[in-house]
C-alpha cells in the first residue's frame, strides 16, 4: 500500500473516531436522582420515620430460628441520637438509655452504637448451648434499611441478612413487656400440669400429633409426628407476648401458616386459630403419646428383670419428674446427711419373687417392700399390690419416710412402662416408670 | 506535496479534538455527602481535652463495624464505662511514659486511635483475646465493660493488653535485639501456646503461656508483666519458679529488654516500671 492511502485511511479513522466520539455519552437514566441523592433521601427517610411513632418501635427478633427463638425489644428514638429501649431477654424488663445512629454504608443503616439491651444478643462470652460458644444469641444490632410496608420500617440484618421488621409499639406493649416473662413459665409447664405434652394439628378433617419438647435456654421447640408412616415434624423458635406466643417458622397446616398462639390459663394450652376449621395446640396430656406394651416383660412368668434407679447418673436425667425429685428429697430430708437413698432397684420375677429395694448410702442397710403384678390391659399398665416389706432377715413395719414415695408405685390405676431409646452415662437401656395418677415418672436403667 | 495536505487536514482535526476537549465541562458543586460533625458530649469532649489533643490520638467507643471483626460477637462499651476505662489507661500508661520518656514521647509513638469494645472476644477453643495492634495505628481494647478500678487483678488485666500492643508500636519502630533474644530458649516457642498453663511456661524460661507464641510475643509479654506487676509480685513470679534455668533464661530476657529501651529510646526501664507501679496503685486507691 502506498504511503499516499495509509494517510487517506488515518485521515478517514480520525474523521470517524471525531464523528463517534461525538455521540451522546449520556446513558439512560433509570432514576431522578444520583446515587448518592437516593442515599441521602433514603437516610432522611429513615431518621424520620424513626421518629413518627409515638410510642416507639417494637421487634420480635428471631436471630436464627433453626436453633433460637424470639427476643422481643421496643425502641424509643429521639433526634438527639439517644434511644430507651427495652427487652424481655430476661426478667430485666426495665428501660434503659443508649446511642443510635442511621449510617450510609453501601446502604443506610441503623445501628445501635452504645450498649444497650439488644446487645445481650451479641455477646461471645454469653452463650445458651456449647453449640454457639463465642457466638453469643447470634444477634446483630445494625440492620440494612430496606423500605416501608403497611406501616412497618423493614430491615435487614447486617450478618446474615435476615429480615426484621420494626412495628409500632403502643403503651401497652411497654407495659405488658414484664409479663412476658410470666408467659415463659407457661411456656415452660408448672409442675402442676400433667407430664406429656403434644402439638396437636388439624385440617379442618384431620387430627395430627407431635410430641412437644421446650429447650428454655434456647427458647427452641421441638415436635416430632408421633404416627408410623407420617414422619413430619415441626421446630420452631418461640416468643412470648403477653397473652402467649408468637413461633418462626410458622407452623403450616393445609397451607395456612400458624403463628400466633394464644394461652388458655384454665389448661395450660396454646392455641393457634386459622379458617376453615384449621387449628394448631401445644396441649397437655395426662397419658403418655405413645403407649407402648413394654409392661408385659415384667409380668408374672416372665425371666427375671431389675428397673434400677441410681441416684448420682438418673436423678438429673430429663425423664425423672420433678414430683419424683420432690418425693425423693423429702424422704432424704429425714436421714442423716450421708445415709441418702442411693438406690431404688425393681426386681420383677426374681427367684425372691418382686420387690422393690431401697439401698442407702453410709452403710444404712437396705429395706425390701415385696409385692405382686397385674395387668390393665386396656389401659396397658402393671398394677403393683403390697404384699410386706423385711429388710432381708426379717419382716419390717412399712418405713414411714417411705411412705409417700412408695405410695407413687402401688397407685390402684397402676403404671405405664417404657423402654426409651436414649441411654445416660452407660449403654444400659433406660426405662421409665410412669404412674397413670399422678405427675410421679422415675428413669431406670436395665440392670440384668 | 500531496501527503503535506493530508497531513495538514489530519493535523487540522487533531487540532479540532484538543479545543473541543478543552471545552469547559460544569465544575463540581458542593458535595453532596454529610459531612456535618455530629454535636460533641461531654464524654466526646473530655476525650478531646486528655486524648486527642495532649497525645493525638483518637479514641473509637461508639460502634463501627469497619473497626472490628464482623465474624465475632462483639458490642459496644455501655457509656458510662467509657470514661472510667480511659482515665485508667491515661493514668497508668500515658502518664508513666509521660513522666519518664518525656511529654511528647507517647505523642511521637504512638497509636493513633484506642477502639473500646464493651464484650469478651471469645475464640471457639477457649481462650479470650484481650486486645489487638493493627499495623501500629490502631489499638482495640476488649471487655471496657468490665472494667473495675477495685480489682487490682482486673486493672493489671485491662492494662496488659494496652502495655502489650505498645510494646509491639516501639519495637515496629525500632527493632529489638532478635538474634540475642531467639538465642535465649529457641525450642519452647509453639502455636498451641494455650495449651500450656503460666506455671509450666515459667518452667522452661517464658514469662506467661503466651510468651511462647513466638519472638515479637515473647518480648511484648516480658515487658508488659514487668510493668503491670509491681516489683514485688514480678519477684514472686520468679521466685515460685523451680528450675533455676528457667529463672536465668527469664533474667537475660528482661536485661535485653531494659537494655532495648535503654539503647532505643534512652529510657530507664525500671524507672518506668517503678511509675507504672504508683500510678496503679494511685487508681487502686482512690
Amino acid at each position: 500500500m502506498k504511503a499516499k492511502n495509509i494517510l487517506r485511511y488515518l485521515v478517514l479513522i480520525i474523521i470517524s473516531l471525531q464523528i463517534g466520539s461525538c455521540s451522546s455519552t449520556d446513558a439512560e437514566q433509570k432514576f431522578d436522582q444520583t446515587p448518592t441523592e437516593r442515599l441521602n433521601a433514603q437516610k432522611k427517610e429513615l431518621s424520620d420515620v424513626l421518629l413518627t411513632s409515638e410510642h416507639g418501635w417494637k421487634a420480635v427478633y428471631f436471630t436464627d430460628n433453626t436453633v433460637l427463638g424470639g427476643y422481643t425489644h421496643l425502641f424509643k428514638f429521639a433526634a438527639d441520637g439517644s434511644v430507651q429501649m427495652a427487652s424481655d431477654f430476661d426478667s430485666d424488663t426495665k428501660t434503659y438509655k443508649s446511642e443510635y445512629a442511621v449510617q450510609t454504608g453501601s446502604t443506610v443503616s441503623l445501628v445501635f452504637t452504645t450498649k444497650n439491651r439488644i446487645h445481650l444478643l451479641s455477646d461471645s462470652d454469653n452463650y445458651p448451648i456449647e453449640l454457639l460458644r463465642g457466638k453469643g444469641y447470634l444477634g446483630d444490632f445494625q440492620f440494612l434499611y430496606y423500605g416501608q410496608e403497611n406501616g412497618e420500617i423493614i430491615f435487614k440484618t447486617n450478618r446474615n441478612v435476615q429480615e426484621l421488621r420494626f412495628v409500632k409499639a403502643t403503651a401497652e406493649d411497654w407495659n405488658n413487656l414484664p409479663k412476658h416473662t410470666d408467659m415463659e413459665k407457661n411456656v415452660v409447664g408448672a409442675d402442676t400440669r400433667p407430664l406429656f405434652r403434644l402439638l396437636e394439628t388439624n385440617d379442618g378433617t384431620a387430627k395430627h400429633q407431635f410430641d412437644f419438647s421446650f429447650t428454655q435456654v434456647t427458647r427452641f421447640a421441638e415436635a416430632n409426628s408421633l404416627e408410623t408412616g407420617f414422619a413430619m415434624s415441626y421446630d420452631m423458635g418461640i416468643a412470648y407476648t403477653e397473652n402467649g406466643i408468637i413461633v418462626s417458622p410458622a407452623v403450616e397446616v393445609s397451607k395456612q401458616k400458624l403463628s400466633v398462639f394464644l394461652y388458655n390459663a384454665t389448661d395450660g394450652s396454646f392455641t393457634a386459630t386459622g379458617t376453615g376449621g384449621v387449628t394448631a395446640t401445644i396441649k397437655y396430656s395426662t397419658k403418655p403419646l405413645i403407649i407402648t406394651e413394654d409392661y408385659k416383660t415384667l409380668l408374672d412368668g416372665k425371666p427375671q428383670m431389675v428397673l434400677g434407679y441410681i441416684a448420682a447418673n438418673l436423678y438429673t436425667a430429663p425423664t425423672t419428674s420433678n414430683l419424683c425429685k420432690t418425693l425423693l428429697d423429702k424422704a432424704n430430708a429425714t436421714l442423716p446427711a450421708n445415709q441418702k437413698i442411693s438406690r431404688v432397684q425393681i426386681f420383677f420375677n426374681s427367684i425372691y419373687g418382686n420387690y422393690i429395694e431401697y439401698r442407702f448410702g453410709g452403710g444404712r442397710p437396705s429395706v425390701y417392700h415385696n409385692f405382686t403384678t397385674s395387668e390393665d390391659a386396656t389401659n396397658k399398665t402393671i398394677i403393683l399390690t403390697h404384699d410386706s416389706w423385711d429388710n432381708g432377715t426379717a419382716y419390717i413395719q412399712a418405713p414411714a419416710f417411705l411412705k409417700e414415695l412408695d405410695d407413687e408405685f402401688f397407685n390402684s390405676k397402676g403404671l405405664y412402662i417404657k423402654k426409651e431409646s436414649f441411654t445416660i452415662t452407660y449403654s444400659n437401656p433406660i426405662w421409665t416408670i410412669t404412674s397413670a395418677t399422678t405427675n410421679f415418672r422415675m428413669t431406670t436403667y436395665q440392670l440384668n | 506535496m500531496k501527503i503535506l495536505k493530508y497531513n495538514n487536514i489530519a493535523g487540522l482535526f487533531l487540532l479540532l479534538i484538543t479545543l473541543v476537549s478543552c471545552g469547559s465541562d460544569e465544575q463540581p458543586g458542593e458535595s453532596q455527602l454529610d459531612y456535618t460533625q455530629p454535636e460533641k458530649t461531654t464524654l466526646d469532649n473530655w476525650i478531646t481535652t486528655n486524648y486527642l489533643n495532649p497525645y493525638n490520638i483518637n479514641v473509637q467507643y461508639k460502634w463501627n463495624q469497619n473497626t472490628v471483626d464482623n465474624n465475632r460477637f462483639l458490642f459496644p462499651p455501655s457509656l458510662e464505662k467509657v470514661q472510667p476505662a480511659l482515665e485508667i489507661v491515661q493514668k497508668i500508661w500515658l502518664d508513666s511514659y509521660k513522666t519518664i520518656g518525656g511529654t511528647d514521647f507517647v505523642k511521637k509513638v504512638a497509636p493513633r486511635e484506642i477502639v473500646l469494645v464493651g464484650g469478651v472476644n471469645l475464640n471457639t477453643v477457649g481462650t479470650r483475646t484481650l486486645g489487638l495492634a493493627e499495623g501500629g495505628q490502631r489499638v482495640t481494647l476488649f471487655e471496657t465493660d468490665y472494667v473495675n478500678k477495685q480489682n487490682r487483678a482486673n486493672i493489671k488485666e485491662f492494662l496488659h493488653t494496652i502495655q502489650h500492643e505498645y510494646i509491639h508500636i516501639l519495637n515496629q519502630n525500632k527493632p529489638f535485639d532478635e538474634k540475642s533474644w531467639a538465642a535465649i530458649t529457641p525450642a519452647g516457642y509453639t502455636a498451641s501456646w494455650h495449651l500450656y498453663t503460666d506455671e509450666e511456661s515459667n518452667e522452661i524460661g517464658f514469662i506467661t503461656n503466651y510468651s511462647r507464641m513466638n519472638i515479637n510475643e515473647d518480648f511484648a509479654e516480658m515487658a508488659s508483666m514487668m510493668l503491670i506487676n509491681s516489683k514485688t509480685e514480678y519477684a514472686a513470679i520468679l521466685n515460685g519458679i523451680t528450675s533455676e534455668t528457667a529463672v536465668a533464661n527469664i533474667k537475660a530476657k528482661e536485661a535485653l529488654v531494659v537494655k532495648y529501651f535503654k539503647d532505643a529510646y534512652n529510657m530507664d526501664f525500671y524507672a518506668l516500671r517503678d511509675e507504672a507501679e504508683k500510678n496503679t496503685n494511685a487508681v487502686i486507691n482512690n
